[in-house]
């Protein structure tokens, strides 16, 4: 406990140096005036607010703590301890920076326009975003020249960085991101000193588009023709938010005559599902559409689960959106298969045992309706937290279907040595 | 295998080439695969990779890809005219990859082919060496006065038991494995050379597993989850000695291990509607709506022909009459009924194999290394 006090102490000692660094002026108006305190309170929270997305971690929760040290009543101290308790379990995972103002560098246009896209859930999932971002770094590699003195292999890998940097300040990047451009990278320092610059902008741009087709459109493909085989006619399929790859098996396998139908269970903040219904309805597939309280009551119908994911773990973990725990623990309990769609090139060496290590906070302009939206950030004692994914454990996994075949969660540690080590 | 085999293929090889290169070689891979199956000690996988180097050897295919095809189409071919086919789809499956990602080193196409063929000879024999290395593996986990339960017949079982009966003290029961009744075969061997066995119920499998110390069991395929398709009823043997913390260990040549993965029983290739489905109307029980499968299963039933358990209560009240049929199941009945089952990885304590005593998620690690590479 005096351990917990004395770095609760240091964080309040630190916030208020930041305070007088950052906001002096608002600092002191407000201690001028005690009677504006609420009005002012509401401003600054929203100040914070606006400022939280672009601090970092241990930043979010000072700013949130500066609006305390200003109102500086003693009721509001008590609540230092909540407040602070909610934002440091999730301090790490990095709020989100909205790319304010002009870019920094040479940012190219296609990659701020991303940026935008990105930090406003306009494309979403973690194969749109690595498609959309290879695709915007081909645009940047055709308008890159190489400064003098320097090479294309050595000096393009530096401007990409700047290209990356700006990405992942508007939303940290997906797993599929970051190993797609590691392979690019080391496309990158591979090509040859002696190429014609324009030749190898274009190889480049080709093993890109190599890239795109192998391992994520092929990838798809053999996917959906690997789950048809385990959808049969008459089966009740269930399927948790919306995954692009699980789309494509079940319009796949309703084109191939596959008598089926579809529950859709959704969950608030981002309803994803309903883009997943709109299309398989419009297909005619017989659908139902639930939220995730109702799945207890529905789960008996089921006879196979199948959800997408954002990146699969060596520990045959998988990460995806956030209920998918859940529902796969819900499945195991009932013996239900729970499979896994997912393309290797998610594959990621790290193992997380909870899905606190790491994790995405949704923006408030997601997890809030914009109606409500004022009324929820003008409340004090309100703290709004939407983790965008969870950890499903390799026991509560059946398997997982990917271009290799169909294996058991406990051999995805083995997909780097099945595909050679260069893939992933 | 390959002297006896090698005059007939060189000579029909000769005269196809000669007469028409373009017309399909009139190969029967099915008469081919049942003629190398006659053969006691050669399990399904490897016969049906002999019938496949035998139609290589036949096959006027000009390159790796039309090879390929053949190959694909005469394992269809078997696949579609074997009952259960999952064990020879095993087979078929490793030697297709393996021609396919076979080094394309040779000068002319027909020396590969004719390497092709000296290989696939080569690994069938080596095949035959396999379960005696499987017995090997087995014996170190098998103590002294140990009493052991296995299912049905399984020629790897019959090896790793007839090895540790040499060297160790071991009593066998085994299970009757209704409706084929191969359990009386294994017993029949066992006791013929000296093995103290007896044969339960498969109903009575729960009430003796307590004096059980390991269970054996022989499989047709080794899936990639790492479960095991076996002769029906040894997924409940699995469940059962998982309850009694009994280890389950299962005996199976690497060219059993099949590509598959059954996400449950119904999943399995084996399984078709007609299986564990309700008679229609009780009144028309002449059988006009069956298919094939079940007219291939009574043909299966009637060459193995086991005595059916006697009800004994009830044939002796009914004195006058022979075995009353509702005693035992009718034909039709038991079309009904699965020929094989699916246990589950987290039941199966160990894999024997000859690659190494693999756990199951190994077995699986084993499949996506061997496959996928």
């Amino acid at each position: 406990m005096s351990k917990q006090e004395r770095r609760e102490l240091q964080e309040k000692q630190r916030a208020a140096k930041e305070v007088a660094k950052a906001q002096p002026a608002k600092g002191a108006k407000a201690a001028n005036k005690p009677s504006q305190a609420s009005q002012d309170n509401q401003s600054s929270k929203k100040l914070s607010k606006a400022a939280e997305p672009s601090t970092p971690s241990l930043g979010a929760s000072a700013s949130a703590k500066s609006l305390n040290a200003t109102s500086a009543s003693t009721s509001q101290h008590n609540l230092t301890g909540t407040e602070a308790f909610g934002l440091r379990i999730f301090s790490h995972f990095g709020a989100i920076k909205h790319p304010s103002g002009p870019a920094k560098g040479d940012i190219h246009p296609a990659i701020v326009r991303l940026g935008r896209q990105f930090a406003e859930f306009a494309i979403t999932g973690a194969n749109a975003r690595c498609i959309a971002t290879l695709t915007a770094f081909q645009s940047v590699i055709q308008d890159y020249s190489t400064p003098p003195n320097t090479t294309l292999s050595r000096h393009l890998t530096t401007h990409l960085s700047h290209q990356i940097n700006h990405l992942v300040g508007a939303r940290p990047m997906s797993v599929s991101m970051a190993n797609a451009i590691k392979h690019i990278k080391v496309e990158i320092t591979n090509s040859d000193i002696d190429m014609p610059e324009q030749n190898a902008k274009d190889e480049l741009c080709h093993k890109i588009d190599l890239y795109i087709r192998d391992r994520i459109i092929v990838a798809d493909k053999v996917i959906r023709t690997t789950a048809l085989r385990k959808i049969q006619d008459g089966d009740t399929i269930l399927t948790y938010a919306r995954s692009s790859v699980v789309e494509k098996v079940l319009l796949y396998a309703h084109s191939k005559g596959r008598e089926f139908s579809v529950i859709v269970v959704d969950s608030r903040p981002m309803l994803e599902g309903k883009g997943l219904l709109s299309k398989l309805s419009s297909a005619g597939i017989r659908c139902t559409y639930i939220l995730l309280p109702a799945l207890p009551s529905i789960i008996d119908e089921v006879n196979i689960v199948f959800v997408g994911a954002h990146s699969m773990l060596s520990n045959g973990a998988v990460f995806s959106r956030a209920g998918t725990a859940m529902v796969a623990m819900m499945a195991q309990e009932r013996s239900i298969p729970f499979v896994v769609c997912c393309e290797t090139y998610k594959y990621s060496e790290g193992i997380h045992l909870d899905s606190f290590t790491k994790n995405e906070l949704a923006p408030l302009s997601v997890s809030i309706p914009a109606a409500s939206s004022e009324e929820v950030q003008s409340e004090p004692n309100l703290q709004i937290l939407n983790p965008l994914y969870d950890l499903t454990p390799p026991t509560n996994i059946t398997a997982v279907v990917t271009e290799v075949g169909v294996i058991p969660p406990s051999s995805v540690s083995s997909l780097p040595f099945a595909l050679g080590r260069q893939f992933i | 295998m390959s002297p006896r085999l090698a005059p007939p293929s060189a000579v029909a090889a000769q005269t196809i080439s000669e007469s028409s290169p373009i017309a399909s070689p009139p190969f029967d891979i099915i008469a081919a695969y049942r003629r190398i199956l006659n053969d006691d000690s050669i399990s399904m996988p490897v016969a049906a990779i002999l019938a496949l180097v035998e139609l290589i050897e036949f096959s006027t295919a000009g390159t790796t890809f039309e090879l390929v095809q053949a190959l694909t189409d005469g394992a269809e071919q078997l696949k579609s005219r074997t009952p259960n086919s999952i064990s020879l789809s095993a087979g078929v499956e490793l030697f297709v990859a393996f021609v396919t990602l076979f080094p394309h080193e040779s000068d002319s196409f027909d020396d590969l082919k004719a390497e092709l063929v000296s290989e696939g000879r080569k690994y069938a024999q080596e095949a035959q060496t396999y379960r005696a290395k499987i017995a090997e593996f087995t014996f170190k986990f098998i103590k002294d006065n140990a009493v052991i339960l296995t299912h049905s017949y399984s020629r790897v079982v019959m090896h790793a038991l007839l090895h540790a009966h040499k060297h160790k003290r071991i009593s066998v029961y085994v299970t009757e494995a209704r409706p084929r009744g191969l359990g009386i075969k294994t017993c029949e061997a066992l006791t013929a050379l000296g093995v103290p066995c007896t044969v339960v119920l498969d109903s009575a499998v729960a009430y003796l597993m307590d004096k059980v110390d390991v269970v054996l069991v022989g499989s047709e395929a080794v899936v990639e989850s790492g479960g095991l398709i076996n002769a029906v009823g040894s997924y409940q043997l699995a469940i059962i000695a998982k309850a009694h913390h009994k280890p389950f260990y299962a005996l199976a040549e690497s060219y059993k291990f099949h590509r598959l993965f059954p996400l449950s029983q119904y999943d399995l290739p084996t399984h078709t509607p007609n299986i564990l489905s309700f008679p229609r109307a009780p009144a028309s029980s002449s059988a006009p709506g069956l298919g094939s499968p079940s007219a291939s299963y009574t043909a299966a039933l009637a060459a193995a022909a086991p005595p059916p358990t006697p009800a004994r209560g009830l044939s002796s009240t009914n004195l006058g009459h022979p075995p009353p049929a509702s005693a035992s199941m009718t034909s039709d009945q038991l079309a009904r009924n699965p020929e094989v089952d699916y246990t589950r990885p987290d039941l199966i304590t160990l894999v024997f194999s000859d690659v190494g005593i693999l756990t199951p998620s190994g077995v699986s690690q084993y499949l996506v290394g061997m496959f996928a590479g």
